[in-house]
């Protein structure tokens, strides 16, 4: 066995994170763009209304008080768009794939509330990527801010 | 009238909840509500007598009860137990009407009397609307217009005589989403193309005949006064051919007036089958299937109608018109409405920006439920799966609603229809010349039944 192996990037795993990365970058973005949409346009109204709506059906579907639902809904949209971008243009990839999962790990908690468990599987499933990349993130390449690897 | 109804913004479940119980509570207490007002005031007060108080009467009598400055002076049976009821409903509302076993005496002794209801069985319409039109009154006679062409050609002199004003009882004429339909689907949207088919039908569940509370009934000789052989015959006379036209008559009436007026032709044909398969008590057929041939200036529009006594089916009474890029299935009853877009009909979305029709917000055609929680997902394009059907199959029709609902009784339009017309000179719904039409088109059912073949119509057949 070579002993300069280990410490030589893997490009199999390289590429493996490389499309995680940029999965999870799309994903993340379109999940917070298409909240600015309604009937095909897209405004800051139709994310206040969309917003809204998702907050007052948690809230009146389970025991989360408005203020707790309207308060992360409304910084929602924002922090999918950020994160999304971050992912895919490679800025603290570690940080913001660990966010990101936060992130998830939050909307699936509203709906565990409403005890929606179809949601929940589905959000698993991502939470479960991002799980996935941040054990592969040493492999990261293409960053344009890269984390500081121990 | 009003034909349609301002489109409403979409629900949430919530807002649904809270809207729904809001509405029941007041639908609750319409009812005493809009009764409460005492007859008279505001616009001019129109004095009103009802001859006959029997299970049409009544529906009349309630559908009346709602409608403002509507005073009932008379009410007019032949049977006391009947009358005393229909006397004490008025009271009850605040009316004060002079009782009457006869219609003569009633005509005689009621001095301002503006309009008659009239609401007898078939075979005493043309006698009592006759005798109401001469009096000087303006009359609403309940539908079938009369049991024989005869005495239904008789009414539309007397009106045209007398110059009052005939209402024949057709009340699906008055219907705001029947006249939705009518104006904007089919004659201004043209949204089902070419019509070339229509189809009817009113499935009723077996029914025991009437009966009667044996210290209330008749004596023979004021039975035969009134032109009936027995009590039995009196409480049930739908069933009997010297009253009535039978089901045909009594329900398929409604909704082949309702071919006459959308199709605006009157049939050229007549081919039916029926017959007394069932019960051993009636004179008339229980089970009937007509078809009609309707000129059109499109093209022949061929019409199956069919009323069932013997089994409800499921239930459902509607009729049915199709054409070549869409069809319109039309009920008094909200539920069994719906309206189905052809796939080579152009795209209808324009429809529902003018609020001509909407979509469906559940049941076959709707979109898949959204969760309080979700945004509304944007429509993809291409075919649905559940289009993908065998060759010989043609692909599952979109599904759309139309957007005007009556909140209101089902007689109640056409009688408002009626009194506006008496007070303003409004046009008549259904005038008398319109219903003759109608008696017409049905009677001759009975008479193609019998003859066990095809009957044709002239188009004078129709005329007065």
């Amino acid at each position: 066995m070579n002993n300069s192996s280990p410490s030589k990037p893997n490009r199999e795993y390289a590429a493996a994170f490389f499309l995680l990365r940029l999965f999870l970058g799309l994903r993340t973005l379109f999940s917070g763009i298409e909240k600015f949409e309604a009937k095909g346009t897209y405004s800051l109204q139709n994310y206040s209304d969309n917003m809204t709506r998702m907050a007052q059906g948690i809230t009146g579907a389970s025991f989360l008080p408005l203020w707790a639902t309207k308060s992360f809904a409304f910084v929602l949209g924002y922090a999918l768009i950020v994160l999304g971008a971050a992912l895919l243009l490679g800025l603290r990839t570690r940080t913001t794939l660990f966010l990101t999962g936060l992130v998830y790990v939050a909307l699936s908690f509203g709906l565990m509330a409403v005890q929606e468990s179809e949601g929940v599987a589905w959000l698993g499933v991502h939470v479960a990527m991002l799980a996935g990349a941040l054990a592969l993130v040493r492999h990261n390449r293409f960053s344009l801010w890269p984390d500081k690897l121990d | 009238m009003p034909e349609t109804l301002p489109f409403r913004p979409s629900l949430s479940r919530r807002d649904f909840l809270s809207t729904s119980a809001k509405l029941g509570a007041a639908l609750l207490a319409a009812p005493y509500i809009a009764r409460a007002a005492t007859p008279g005031g505001g616009a001019r007060t129109l004095n009103v007598a009802l001859i006959g108080c029997g299970e049409e009467g009544r529906v009349l009598l309630n559908a009346s009860l709602k409608i403002p400055d509507i005073r009932f002076v008379a009410v007019c049976d032949i049977w006391p137990y009947n009358r005393t009821y229909g006397e004490r409903l008025l009271k009850k509302f605040g009316h004060d009407p002079k009782p009457f076993e006869d219609y003569r005496e009633m005509l005689a002794g009621t001095p301002g009397l503006d309009a008659v209801i009239v609401a007898t069985p078939d075979f005493m319409h043309a006698e009592h609307t006759n005798a109401a039109l001469r009096a000087g009154h303006h009359v609403y006679c309940e539908k079938l217009m009369s049991n024989t062409v005869e005495g239904a050609r008789s009414m539309v002199l007397a009106a045209r005589e007398t110059g009052k004003l005939l209402q024949i009882g057709h009340q699906r004429r008055s219907n705001p989403r029947y006249l939705h339909a009518k104006n904007h689907l089919l004659n201004e949207g043209r949204l089902l193309g070419r019509i070339n088919n229509a189809s009817g039908q009113w499935n009723r569940a077996v029914t025991e005949d009437l009966g009667f509370p044996a210290k209330y009934a008749l004596p023979e000789a004021t039975l035969h006064k009134y032109g009936y052989t027995n009590m039995h015959e009196f409480r049930n006379w739908r069933w009997f051919k010297r009253y009535a036209g039978g089901p045909i008559s009594d329900l398929g009436a409604h909704q082949i007036d309702v071919f006459n007026w959308f199709l605006g032709s009157n049939p050229s044909s007549i081919i039916a089958g029926g017959g007394v398969d069932y019960y051993k008590t009636h004179e008339w057929y229980d089970n009937v299937t007509a078809i009609y041939e309707f000129p059109t200036p499109s093209g022949i529009v061929r019409s199956t109608y069919g009323v069932l006594t013997t089994t409800s089916a499921g239930g459902g009474y509607h009729e049915y018109f199709m054409g070549d890029e869409g069809a319109l299935k039309m009920s008094e009853n909200p539920k069994y409405t719906k309206l189905y877009r052809e796939a080579r009909a152009p795209e209808w979305d324009r429809w529902v920006e003018k609020n001509f029709i909407s979509r469906p917000e559940s049941g076959e055609g709707a979109p898949a439920p959204v969760k309080p929680w979700e945004k509304v997902r944007p429509k993809l394009g291409g075919p649905s799966r559940t289009s993908v059907v065998d060759v010989r199959e043609t692909a599952a029709l979109s599904a759309w609603d139309i957007p005007v609902i009556l909140d209101k009784p089902i007689h109640q339009p056409h009688l408002e229809n009626f009194f506006e017309a008496v007070r303003e000179g409004t046009p008549l719904a259904c005038p008398g010349e319109s219903g003759f039409a109608t008696a017409v088109t049905v009677l001759k059912v009975n008479e193609a039944v019998a003859a066990r073949k095809m009957l044709t119509f002239s188009p004078a057949d129709f005329i007065v």
